[in-house]
């Protein structure tokens, strides 16, 4: 048998354990961490992540927040190729993100959406690069050596190469899987499906796993099995971001991590680290911590109608 | 009835302005300022415009209120469908794509942005970063840009900070110069690039340079106020105009869609206390 250049992945059972997933990142891994902004980040396996105390790690993505926040206050990155990490305009800049390219533990070399999304492209289709018109004329070239200029052979006009760029693993939260590993995403998938594509290698976290028939009532695999490493069901495995339809973001959590990690680094390791991510054992333990059943149906309070929903986000968001 | 309206109110429907009808708009995450503008053109003067929203990448939405996030279910209601991240930029690649707003924690007189970082190389503050700003900035057609930051603050040394900067420490969004000094034009990109710029003190374009000019006036604000509050002496048009008050049933819809008064964490306590009078 010929062995085929890129892995794929047919184990007929992939169920692993949170804390097995989390062990399967090494140090120095490339991480194209799924989902964006305050929407199905995969919050739980990297909690089992920074409790393994993973090191080293690149992080590669278009828009995130709490995600990449978190793991530069766990001190679990070297360096970053994020094009937008914050908490937009309701919390402001990202504080643990910030202090840590500030100080130089973690390398900048912030990227650009679509550059992002071509070098995916390149590692998707087995090609050693692709080509872009935009970016000539900002300042990302002096960041990032590794890229080229041509000129084009059959136009003549300049275009920038960006080459290739395959994640050793992709970290998705989705809703719904099965035991295969087939992967069922709701709502915007944002660069979730590209990540897979190019990567070496994926692990999920989701909501539930099902029999692969309910799989297909529910719309089908939109990221089939072969590409998947390891599932494991957790739930409100993105929390504090939303995993619609089963919970909405966590404005509250999100305010009090926010409240602790501008207050500098010591009192997040305090308020936040010790008691969200390192003292909890594992993830059932950290859901009774932030409040079990009873968060639980407010978060999932939004299914009730559109008012339920904007009070959600109502009681601090004209603070 | 109500008489007035708010500054964010006249920026919104400012901003709103500046979209034709039958183009694709599309606007990146941070901004319920520019979230609310391109609601408002669909439902008024442009409602064959092709509503893209940030970060779900929805088709023409129709949320019941902006939410605190943009990747958020409620921003994604109604829309037709969620673009892949892909297909968003390769519309915007392929000439596609009118309009995009683009903002930063620096501008200068070409209309470049920084989002990266103050200081570079040297870096005193890593800003959150462009997004996807540093492509669309080079390949959509025309880009708004807007600031609710424009009134320059003084630092805990006592020097003043400008937003809007002679020269940025980082082109995050490509205006009309580049890094090296060079025209855009000669750059070859699919965009035309900056066309205004609405600020909480005034209204900008780029003159045939590609330099800001200032264009009009908020009913408070003069031009020296503006130019105070610059790094830089921006060129100004042959006559300085009043920015008009949005019509009543714009401002009875933005309040309609920002229930919950998102677009008020955009602007400066200051800033949300100042109203203006409507038309007739």
């Amino acid at each position: 048998m010929i062995s085929p250049a890129r892995p794929l992945y047919t184990d007929p059972d992939k169920r692993r354990s949170l804390d097995e997933l989390g062990a399967l990142v090494g140090d120095g891994a490339i991480v194209a961490v799924g989902g964006g902004l305050s929407s199905r980040e995969p919050m739980a396996l990297l909690r089992a992540m920074l409790r393994r105390g993973v090191k080293k790690l690149t992080v590669v993505g278009s828009a995130h927040g709490i995600d990449i926040d978190l793991l530069s206050a766990g001190g679990a990155l070297s360096r970053s190729l994020e094009s937008y990490v914050g908490f937009e305009q309701d919390f402001g800049m990202a504080p643990n993100y910030r202090r840590a390219l500030e100080s130089g533990a973690v390398e900048m070399n912030d990227s650009c959406c679509y550059t992002l999304v071509q070098q995916l492209r390149a590692a998707i289709q087995g090609l050693p690069f692709m080509p872009l018109r935009s970016m000539r004329g900002t300042s990302f070239p002096s960041l990032h050596p590794e890229y080229r200029r041509m000129i084009c052979p059959f136009t003549g006009e300049e275009l920038l190469l960006a080459p290739a760029l395959e994640p050793d693993v992709a970290l998705i939260h989705a809703q719904y899987a099965d035991i295969k590993g087939n992967l069922v995403i709701q709502g915007p998938p944002v660069a979730d499906l590209l990540f897979a594509r190019a990567s070496k290698s994926v692990l999920a976290t989701v909501e539930e796993i099902v029999p692969t028939e309910e799989l297909n009532k529910l719309g089908g695999a939109v990221v089939p099995y072969f590409y998947v490493t390891a599932v494991s069901e957790t739930k409100m495995g993105a929390h504090p971001t939303a995993c619609y339809p089963f919970y909405a973001y966590d404005r509250s959590h999100t305010a009090f991590y926010y409240e602790a990690a501008r207050k500098g680094p010591e009192i997040f390791a305090a308020e936040y680290l010790e008691v969200f991510v390192y003292d909890p054992a594992d993830h059932d333990a950290y859901l009774a911590r932030i409040g079990g059943e009873a968060t639980r149906a407010r978060l999932a309070a939004w299914r009730d109608g559109g008012d339920q929903w904007r009070r959600l986000y109502a009681d601090e968001a004209a603070r | 009835m109500t008489q007035t309206c708010t500054l964010g109110e006249t920026m919104i429907a400012a901003l709103a302005r500046t979209i034709d009808d039958g183009t694709l708009v599309f606007h990146g995450f941070g901004s319920p300022l520019v979230q609310l503008a391109m609601h408002v053109a669909k439902r008024t003067h442009a409602p064959r415009m092709i509503l893209i929203a940030g970060a779900t990448y929805g088709v023409d939405p129709d949320p019941a209120f902006i939410a605190p996030t943009t990747n958020d279910w409620a921003m994604d209601r109604g829309a037709l469908c969620s673009l892949g991240i892909e297909e968003l930029f390769d519309l915007a690649a392929a000439g596609r794509m009118g309009r995009m707003f683009l903002s930063g924690l620096q501008i200068d007189r070409w209309g470049n942005c920084n989002v990266t970082a103050l200081g570079f190389p040297n870096v005193t503050m890593k800003l959150p970063g462009g997004g996807g700003g540093g492509n669309l900035s080079c390949d959509a057609g025309a880009i708004t840009l807007w600031t609710a930051a424009h009134r320059s603050t003084t630092d805990e040394r006592g020097r003043r900070r400008f937003r809007l900067v002679d020269k940025c420490d980082f082109i995050t969004n490509l205006g009309h110069r580049a890094e090296d000094g060079r025209a855009r034009r000669e750059l070859g990109h699919r965009g035309h690039g900056p066309q205004w710029l609405v600020t909480e003190l005034g209204l900008f374009d780029f003159d045939d340079e590609g330099h800001m000019r200032l264009r009009a006036v908020y009913p408070d604000t003069s031009a020296d106020e503006i130019m105070d509050n610059m790094g830089f002496a921006p060129r100004l048009a042959a006559t300085i105009d009043t920015i008009p008050p949005p019509e009543r049933r714009i401002v009875e819809l933005i309040r309609k869609l920002d229930s919950l008064g998102v677009h008020n964490k955009e602007l400066r306590a200051e800033d949300r206390r100042r109203v203006f009078p409507l038309a007739g």
